[in-house]
């Protein structure tokens, strides 16, 4: 399609002289003493603000001979006076002009006149296309306007949309909090429950504790008993296996719950004096038969410059000699175990000690080692099979090291033997603590008298079996089924010790403990008491209870007792603490297999 | 014979508008709208998402940078623009289809020439903002569409009338359908929720007389309407209807202005190619 032009478009409305007209009418506003005329292309003549009357013939002949040159063509007006015609090629038209100021014969091409003439003509057809210019720069300038309204108006809608976002935003942190709020309502809530689920777990454990050592009391104590029975060779044999597994389910149970123990943060180390050298010459002793008969030696050796008596928790630290020292044994074929105590230096009034175990065994892969200190885990999968061994020991160890303030570590060559070894610091216990224990074998000195025991047990099973071991030591023994019942044995007989047990129907063993305690305090009604009316001293009562806990053992000596043992009854530790406690007119008969 | 109305409703049964064309313009006519809005709902039209980035970095808008970001291109086009972008991704699909007595293609072409002519004069020669009657020159035969759909052989009936000097279109569409294109226009814009000055200058953009002032969007209507049919950007053959007298007394004012709209028209509609050009 071709360009669209205005004329072809408004051709209805386009009066075809107006333009003529506009410029005319320039002319006329250029040229005030001049009077003109034009000569339309159709041949209509428009009239300027002065008009020029010339006659139709000249007009004609002026408007002819313009169109065929370039120049002004002279002619006569109605009025004598002379007048100029000229081509305006643009409108097709031509122009007549007579100015009376101009001299007559001055229109020559190229005179000042006809210049002057020619640029005036320029000038006005300039001025006309002038308009289109200024409406061109009209419009841009509307355009620019109106970009510049929109400007605006963006600037506007993006400070109203800052504060809408702004808003948003705010109404989003202040939900963010609340969620944050009702979040961390969630969590204390779930942190609850949680320790709650933690203290009922603990509370479970204490429980399977009591209900996993009665029935061990009975098969370890019972196959002990069968054991020193007249038996077949075979028999015999059967009996001890029974006594072996069982006691090695023990000290399985026993890991087990220790652990568990340490693991929920309930396991508090004791802080009692004891004698150092006492309890590892009691270590070695334990490994003499086994280190005998595989043709290896268990030897001990104490820095001199380490106190004889201790402060901290002696049975622990058995624990973790006897857990070393058994690997070393379980591992080591030929040579030797040596426990070493090193003095390494001192510090704020303790002293620093290096604990190692030395074995000359087979030792453990590098890539091993952090392995063996995980649960459950050895140095290799063949080891369960050939060694046996649950893996416990030594996560075990690790723990209570760490407890003690420690780090348990190894260092180990494959084929040479391994080191374990933890340094931690020793306390001098004090002069005028003097232990328990060394009260106890005081007493018995003073004392010196016969050995009849009271047992105090609800649990047939039990009166059976401590029954059995306690007359087989050589002493007699009287058996209550509860508080109640002590007492009334007490008002009619003495008796040398009580074995009280702490969970029994009726009166417990802490409320009869209590309530012998007091009747002891008051001098009338202990002449009501034959067992207790003669006494010196204060009578001996043990504490047996399954609960293996620390609290167990602290609030039986908080009841008034002054010895503790833990159920199942081991044969080695009732003969023991009888030993202590009896006045000792008999001492222990037969083999401690232990 | 049916009315306006019913051959709208026929329409509408079989073409809906599309919902996000309704939804910009309910936007643009709330003053609580903000450009996030309008960028949600532009965001869930990948093809109108292409469409706005394209008209943004075209030389439409002669943005020194490229606009890559839809929120970006949303802020730079305006609310106004939006909407008629989405008005034309709404119409363009819907002219399709010609033959000897009715080019739909024609008829869009027709439709942004007018857009186009429209926005310019109203810019350039009344300083208006040129949106709103680009939307009503998109918009203002739409009424054609619809009869070509549901009486597309009365409205054949009816170009034949017209070119054969029988009346106007108008005359001839009344006569052989029972409504015509301005009315039905008029309906469906009204029912798309579009502002009143446009409602009202579709209806009347075949009037022949003068609406309103002349810088109202009705009379600017009219005027781009007379000067594209002059151009023949013109769907259906037939004389041209006179400008009414105030409007030809009001360009014979502003020659210089509409001799310069009419040079610059072709580089416009080049520039805004991306408005009307179909992708096919």
């Amino acid at each position: 399609m071709t360009e669209p032009t205005f004329d072809a478009i408004f051709d209805d409305l386009i009066d075809a002289d107006a333009e003529l007209q506009s410029f005319l009418a320039i002319l006329d506003a250029l040229l005030p003493e001049a009077s003109m005329l034009l000569v339309s292309e159709s041949g209509a003549v428009l009239d300027g603000a002065r008009p020029l009357a010339v006659a139709l013939p000249v007009r004609e002949k002026l408007v002819r001979e313009a169109k065929a040159t370039d120049g002004f063509i002279t002619g006569k007006a109605d009025n004598g006076t002379r007048c100029h015609a000229i081509s305006l090629a643009k409108f097709s038209a031509v122009l007549v002009i007579s100015c009376t100021a101009s001299p007559e014969d001055d229109w020559e091409p190229g005179s000042a006149i006809a210049s002057l003439l020619r640029n005036t003509l320029e000038l006005a057809l300039y001025r006309q296309e002038r308009e289109m210019l200024v409406a061109d720069h009209e419009q841009s300038v509307r355009q620019i306007s109106i970009l510049q309204q929109q400007h605006g108006k963006l600037i506007e809608d993006n400070y109203r949309q800052y504060r809408l976002n702004q808003e948003r935003e705010k109404e989003y942190a202040r939900t963010l909090e609340s969620e944050i709020a009702k979040q961390t309502a969630e969590l204390r809530e779930a942190n609850v429950r949680l320790e709650e689920i933690s203290r009922l777990k603990s509370d479970f454990l204490a429980n399977m504790s009591h209900e996993l050592r009665t029935p061990m009391n009975a098969i370890i104590g019972f196959s002990e008993l069968l054991s020193e029975t007249p038996l077949a060779e075979e028999q015999l044999e059967y009996a001890r296996t029974i006594t072996q597994s069982a006691t090695s389910l023990l000290t399985l149970i026993n890991d087990i719950l220790d652990l568990a123990k340490i693991e929920a943060g309930k396991l508090e180390l004791e802080h009692q004096p004891f004698d150092l050298a006492e309890m590892i010459d009691n270590v070695v002793a334990m490994f003499k038969i086994p280190a005998r008969e595989k043709g290896v030696v268990v030897a001990s050796t104490i820095d001199s410059r380490i106190p004889k008596r201790i402060m901290g928790d002696c049975n622990r630290l058995r624990q973790i000699l006897i857990n070393l020292a058994g690997n070393a044994m379980k591992f080591t074929e030929q040579g030797g175990v040596d426990i070493k105590v090193a003095y390494e230096r001192s510090a704020a009034g303790r002293i620093v000690s290096r604990f190692s175990v030395r074995d000359s065994g087979i030792g453990i892969p590098a890539d091993r080692v952090e392995a063996i200190f995980e649960k459950f885990t050895q140095a290799d999968g063949s080891t369960t099979r050939k060694y046996g061994g649950t893996g416990l020991g030594l996560a075990i160890c690790l723990q209570l090291v760490e407890l003690m303030g420690g780090h348990l570590a190894v260092e180990s060559e494959l084929g040479k033997g391994s080191t374990f070894f933890f340094v931690i610091p020793l306390e001098e216990a004090p002069a005028e603590i003097i232990s328990l224990q060394e009260r106890k074998e005081a007493y018995r000195e003073k004392t010196g008298r016969g050995g009849k025991i009271l047992l105090v047990e609800d649990n047939a099973v039990n009166q059976r079996l401590a029954g059995i071991l306690i007359t087989r030591e050589g002493y007699e023994i009287e058996v209550a089924s509860d508080g109640t019942e002590a007492l009334e044995h007490l008002r009619h007989q003495a008796f040398d010790l009580v074995l009280m047990d702490v969970q029994m129907p009726n009166m417990d063993g802490m409320e009869a403990t209590r309530r012998i305690r007091a009747i002891e305090a008051d001098s009338a009604l202990r002449q009501d008491y034959v067992g207790l009316r003669a006494l010196k001293q204060p009578l001996g009562i043990v504490g047996l209870t399954a609960h293996a806990r620390k609290e167990d053992e602290t609030a039986c000596y908080e009841a008034g007792m002054n010895g503790f043992l833990t159920k199942p009854i081991i044969k080695a530790k009732l003969t023991m603490i009888l030993g202590e406690m009896m006045p000792g007119i008999s001492s222990p008969k037969g083999n401690d297999p232990s | 014979m049916p009315s306006a109305k019913e051959i709208l409703r026929k329409f509408t049964e079989l073409k809906t508008l599309p919902h996000v064309a309704i939804k910009v313009t309910q936007l643009v006519n709330d003053d609580r709208s903000t450009m996030q809005d309008f960028e949600e709902i532009i965001r869930l039209d990948p093809v109108l998402v292409t469409r706005l980035l394209r008209l943004v970095n075209s030389p439409y808008f002669g943005l020194s940078q490229k606009v890559e970001s839809i929120s970006k291109a949303v802020v730079f086009a305006g609310m106004k623009q939006l909407r008629n972008l989405v008005a034309v991704e709404g119409l363009r699909g819907l002219f399709k289809g010609e033959d000897a007595d009715f080019s739909a293609p024609k008829l869009w072409m027709h439709s942004a020439t007018v857009a186009i002519l429209s926005g310019m004069i109203a810019k350039r020669i009344f300083g208006k903002e040129g949106e709103d009657v680009f939307l009503a020159g998109i918009i203002h035969d739409i009424g054609l569409i619809v009869e070509n759909q549901i009486a597309g052989e009365a409205l054949r009936e009816a170009c034949r009338a017209y070119r054969e000097g029988k009346g106007t279109l108008i005359e001839c569409e009344r006569s052989a359908i029972g409504a015509d294109h301005a009315e039905v226009g008029y309906l469906l814009a009204k029912e798309w929720g579009l502002p009143q000055e446009v409602l009202g200058s579709i209806k009347s953009h075949h009037l022949g007389k003068q609406v309103k002032s002349v810088s109202s969007t009705g009379s600017i209507l009219q005027l781009a309407e007379f000067m594209a049919g002059k151009m023949q950007y013109w769907a259906i053959p037939g004389p041209i209807e006179p400008l009414p007298p105030e409007l030809s007394q009001h360009v014979k004012e502003k020659v210089a202005d509409y001799k310069i709209i009419i040079r610059d028209l072709p580089g416009e509609m080049a520039k805004a190619k991306e408005l009307y050009e179909s992708d096919e």
